[in-house]
């Protein structure tokens, strides 16, 4: 495809917009923002995994000095919320489901009157029994957590295609594997906080830090019985979100408060801060997944045929857990062409934190258990696990296990798995090892010291938004203002700026698509109020959706502008190509618009004595379709791969009974500088995807998913171990190692 | 597991201080902490003299933490110390007399009373360094140390560090270098950067790397961090 002349400051490393307030301190996340008269509210937690409210009395609290008023289940009047199904109460009056159900909110004239309050709120429960763990809680006959989910079965994804006795029984090769897959922490520096008021045309105003400010607001207005137009979102700076602001954590609870108070007269805002603790405990966590997998294959490297079953823990409540699964489903059995596939992905409702999206959404999860698949198919053929990949990875028009070709220009698996490969100098690292003698350790070079060095390769793809069937779409409007020539245009846009630098991404692309200097581009984000719905900041979506949106709003903007219109304003909702849910029976469907691929090689050194795994370096190929914004791209890879780092290494979320036993920094281990790998390789590639803005694909999550199965590869290539379950602490890797009686100094 | 909260590597004994003769550890402090709590503030540069705080910013721990399966014990409530003492920070070249509860952490006054709210809070318990200012100098979590006992020192925090309308040379560097994503953690960063440069000219990256080490960034943008690092430090070379 022939490249598109480009005008603007397209494919320029431009410095971010927000540079100036966010290393000057004047950047004003939620909790810097104050107003007068502003009352403090906060929230009574559960505590409890599963239990019956038998009696709660807030009378005493509410006599004590300073508190303005407690607020209950009684007080919200349609007390449900929930970004796929509205199953979750906002404030639980009757049955509790996990630890972080909340129960009551104080407001108060100070932070700590409110605190002290909490204390005075009685509740008295019946405790029920906990159901922690999915494979238990989905047997016939186990309790049923929800009334919405017979079985505790929130959803499940069947995918049939072919025929997978066929194909086993043709099968030279069968490998079969069971791969478990941690709950993790977002752990974004910011923790929750807002401050609601009623704006000067009487809104229910939240100023909050989220990723989607129009579903905040209907969730919002729907727990209020308010018409969306009577509530409205403001997202300020936000600090980081990863999926984690997602879903609702004191949207809801501010605006009842406000709202309820301006009921009884008392026109004041209320605020509230998340601690750290609250954050952990308070908002979903990626989903823990227990998968089995059996995949067959012929002498020469082909696949036949897969089964494989996934078992993700949903927590109490749906969140965004249908569309999580339905990545796992896809990306469980890996990019590759399969002839017979059989897939079962079962979400399950538990007692445990509620699941939801998290960087990634599903793919790193199946993905973990495909390359691991992958990787020891690799050894028991004997083959190179990049010569594995390209006999198989899909290519244009092949059909997914869905029975649909992946969608848009360019199916780059060959080209990411060939060029990192490449970069890394795959052939030279990996000669020695693969004629090496399986069962030694092969450590290519440090074989009889303590340090044990490998290499590991592993690919991944996936989908660019939401899709499976919803109604994707992303609004935006411009203003051009001025005479004979445009003197400035404004652009009007909802989506998120969560620290991707997506808002200068977004004037790139508007002055790109204006044919004007980026100066002369005025930005305002983030509010209900001033724009249409843009959908999320999540799921690579953001540039995808934004480009198309802005380019639209500017063709129509500019005829306007030909028309004499002064200022010449336009409006434009952009919508992708309709997509299809699993067909309930096979799984059939055109699931999604469009589709990032990347690659990675990971050098690892495994401390034989102490357990302890090192990333010393990484190559990823990432193809972007086009990329906008180097600089930001390199941010992305560089970030996503310390996150995924955390995630396959340091990163241990430990519940007992549905209760946290991590809920600080001291004891759940975010990467710091020092964890971060000598080097970093970023290798962007453009193949246009052909309905993206200027060919972009979404790109933000792709350094995340194939990270964890190419470091576990790498570490059975140094030790001859393999590890099926995150994360790779010390003591795990350690006692595994020493299980296998592995004497390194021998 | 910490179930305390107490910071990695210290037993609740080491962090007990003997204030106005009853021993009391911070975290009891903290939970007994005072909102509301009258702070003035005196500022020579005109501010008013003992004007009552507006309650700006607050965060402090959460509800404690659970054994599963027992009864949910009652938060201790902890009388707050009665009696504010005067306290002289000079903050970013301002002085400051500030009528100051004991129980008052350096944070607390900067954002709440103060109004500088640049500086982060992101995990109360120095675990995380978002909260990092300078204290005479030196790097500080500002979420740990009690303000009352900071009186006579000269704080700096990010708000302090440009000169005559000029951006410090690390502060240009994190922009130049597209040194942080969300920028939560950025104040803190440049903060320990600053240190780090006042004291040492042309670092090697592992003095960098070390002497960053304690402040976290979630989205992960340590390389740029430390590119950002290096390039201030040719610059004040």
């Amino acid at each position: 495809m022939a490249r598109e002349k480009l005008l603007g400051p397209l494919g320029e490393s431009h410095a971010r917009v927000d540079a100036p307030d966010k290393v000057t301190g004047a950047t004003r996340y939620p909790g810097d923002i104050a107003l007068p008269g502003q009352l403090w509210m906060k929230t009574l937690y559960a505590h409890r995994a599963h239990a019956r409210i038998k009696r709660l009395d807030v009378a005493r609290a509410e006599q004590t000095e300073g508190v303005v008023k407690v607020f209950t289940a009684r007080d919200v009047p349609i007390n449900e919320f929930g970004l796929i199904a509205f199953d979750a109460p906002v404030l639980a009056g009757d049955v509790v489901r996990w630890i972080g159900e909340k129960v009551a909110l104080v407001v108060a004239e100070t932070e700590q009157q409110a605190r002290q309050a909490l204390d005075l709120i009685e509740v008295e429960y019946e405790d029920l029994p906990a159901l922690t763990d999915p494979r238990e809680a989905m047997k016939v006959g186990a309790p049923v957590i929800h009334p919405h989910y017979a079985n505790n079965v929130l959803k499940h994804v069947p995918i049939r295609k072919g025929d997978v006795e066929r194909g086993f029984a043709e099968s030279d090769v069968i490998v079969e594997g069971a791969y478990y897959t941690p709950m993790q922490e977002h752990a974004y520096l910011q923790p929750e906080a807002g401050l609601a008021y009623l704006d000067e045309e009487g809104r229910v105003t939240v100023q909050v830090a989220g990723q989607w400010t129009h579903e905040d607001q209907h969730q919002i207005a729907h727990a209020l019985g308010l018409p969306d137009e009577r509530v409205r979102v403001i997202y300020p700076a936000i600090g980081g979100a990863f999926g984690g602001r997602e879903d609702m954590s004191v949207q809801i609870i501010l605006a009842l408060a406000v709202w309820r108070l301006d009921q009884m007269g008392i026109h004041r805002p209320v605020k509230t801060i998340w601690s750290r603790e609250e954050s952990i405990l308070g908002h979903h966590k990626r989903h823990q997944m227990w998968i089995r997998a059996k995949w067959g294959a012929k002498r020469d490297g082909r696949l036949l045929a897969a089964e494989v079953e996934v078992i993700a823990d949903a927590g109490p409540y749906a969140y965004t857990s249908t569309k999580v699964l339905g990545n796992a489903a896809v990306t469980c059995t890996g990019p590759y062409f399969w002839p017979h596939a059989r897939v079962d992905a079962y979400a399950v409702v538990t007692n445990n934190i509620p699941a939801g999206a998290f960087r990634g959404f599903g793919a790193p999860q199946g993905h973990f258990a495909a390359e691991q698949q992958m990787n020891k198919l690799a050894k028991r053929l004997g083959m190179d696990p990049v010569e594995l990949r390209l006999k198989n990875v899909l290519r244009e028009g092949a059909l997914t296990t869905t029975q649909t070709p992946l969608p848009g220009g360019v199916v780059a698996l060959p080209q990411v798995v060939q060029v990192c490969a490449r970069a890394a100098g795959w052939k030279a690292t990996s000669t020695e090892r693969h004629v090496a003698d399986e069962n030694l350790p092969q450590g290519s070079t440090s074989t009889r010291q303590p340090l044990a060095t490998g290499y590991g390769f592993a690919c991944a793809f996936k989908n660019i938004g939401f899709s499976f069937g919803f109604p994707e779409g992303a609004s935006a409007a411009i203003e051009l203002h001025g005479g004979t020539r445009v003197e400035r245009a404004v652009l009007k846009i909802a989506g998120a700026e969560v620290g991707q630098g997506g808002h200068t991404v977004f004037m790139q692309m508007a002055a790109e698509a204006l044919g004007l200097p980026l100066a002369q581009i005025e930005l305002v984000a983030s509010d209900t109020a001033t724009s249409g719905d843009f959908g999320s900041a999540s799921a690579s979506r953001s540039t995808f959706f934004a480009g198309n949106a802005i380019r639209g709003t500017a063709a129509a903007a500019l005829q306007k502008w030909r028309d004499e219109e002064r200022p010449a304003i336009a409006i434009y909702r952009y919508q992708p190509p309709a997509t299809e849910n699993f067909d309930a029976a096979t799984g059939r469907a055109r699931p999604n618009i469009a589709y990032g691929y990347v690659a990675q090689v990971v050098e690892v050194e495994v401390d034989t004595e102490t357990g302890q795994i090192r990333l010393k370096r990484v190559w990823c190929a990432d193809d972007v379709g086009k990329a906008i914004n180097p600089q930001l791209i390199e941010g992305q890879i560089e970030g996503g791969v310390v996150q995924a780092l955390g995630y396959a290494i340091t990163e241990n979320f430990v519940t007992r009974d549905g209760h946290v036993l991590t809920p600080y920094f001291s004891n759940y281990l975010i990467p710091g500088v020092l964890d971060v790998p000598e080097r970093i390789e970023s290798l962007i590639l453009e193949f246009p995807d052909s309905e993206g803005p200027w060919g972009a694909r979404g790109m933000a999550e792709m350094p995340f998913i194939p990270l964890a199965p190419a470091i576990t590869a790498a570490v059975h290539d140094a030790t001859g171990v393999w590890f099926d379950e995150l994360p790779l602490t010390p003591w795990k890797v350690w006692e595994r190692l020493h299980e296998r009686s592995y004497t390194p100094h021998s | 597991m910490n179930e305390e909260g107490n910071k990695p590597g210290q037993s609740p004994e080491e962090e007990t201080m003997d204030t106005r003769s009853t021993a009391v550890t911070r975290r009891q402090f903290l939970i007994g902490a005072g909102a509301g709590l009258v702070v003035g503030a005196a500022a020579t540069a005109g501010l008013q003299a003992l004007q009552p705080a507006k309650p700006v910013e607050q965060a402090k721990p959460a509800p404690p933490v659970q054994q599963p399966a027992q009864p949910a014990p009652a938060t201790a409530i902890v009388e707050p110390v009665s009696g504010a003492k005067l306290v002289k920070l000079n903050v970013n070249g301002l002085d400051y007399s500030l009528a100051i509860e004991p129980q008052t952490t350096l944070i607390e006054v900067l954002k709440r009373d103060l109004g500088l709210t640049g500086t982060k809070l992101g995990c109360n318990g120095s675990m995380c360094s978002a909260c990092t200012v300078l204290v005479d100098g030196v790097a500080q979590n500002s979420c740990s140390l009690l303000a009352i006992r900071e009186s006579g020192k000269k704080i700096v925090t990010v708000e302090g560090l440009e000169q005559g309308g000029k951006l410090h040379p690390v502060q240009e560097a994190f922009w130049t270098q597209m040194g942080y994503q969300c920028g939560f953690c950025t104040p803190g960063q440049i903060m320990r950067a600053v240190e780090l440069l006042n004291k040492t000219k042309n670092p090697t990256d592992a003095q960098i790397m070390a002497h960053m080490s304690g402040n976290m960034c979630k989205c992960g943008a340590y390389p740029n961090i430390l590119k950002a690092v290096q390039a201030a430090a040719k610059q004040m070379a």
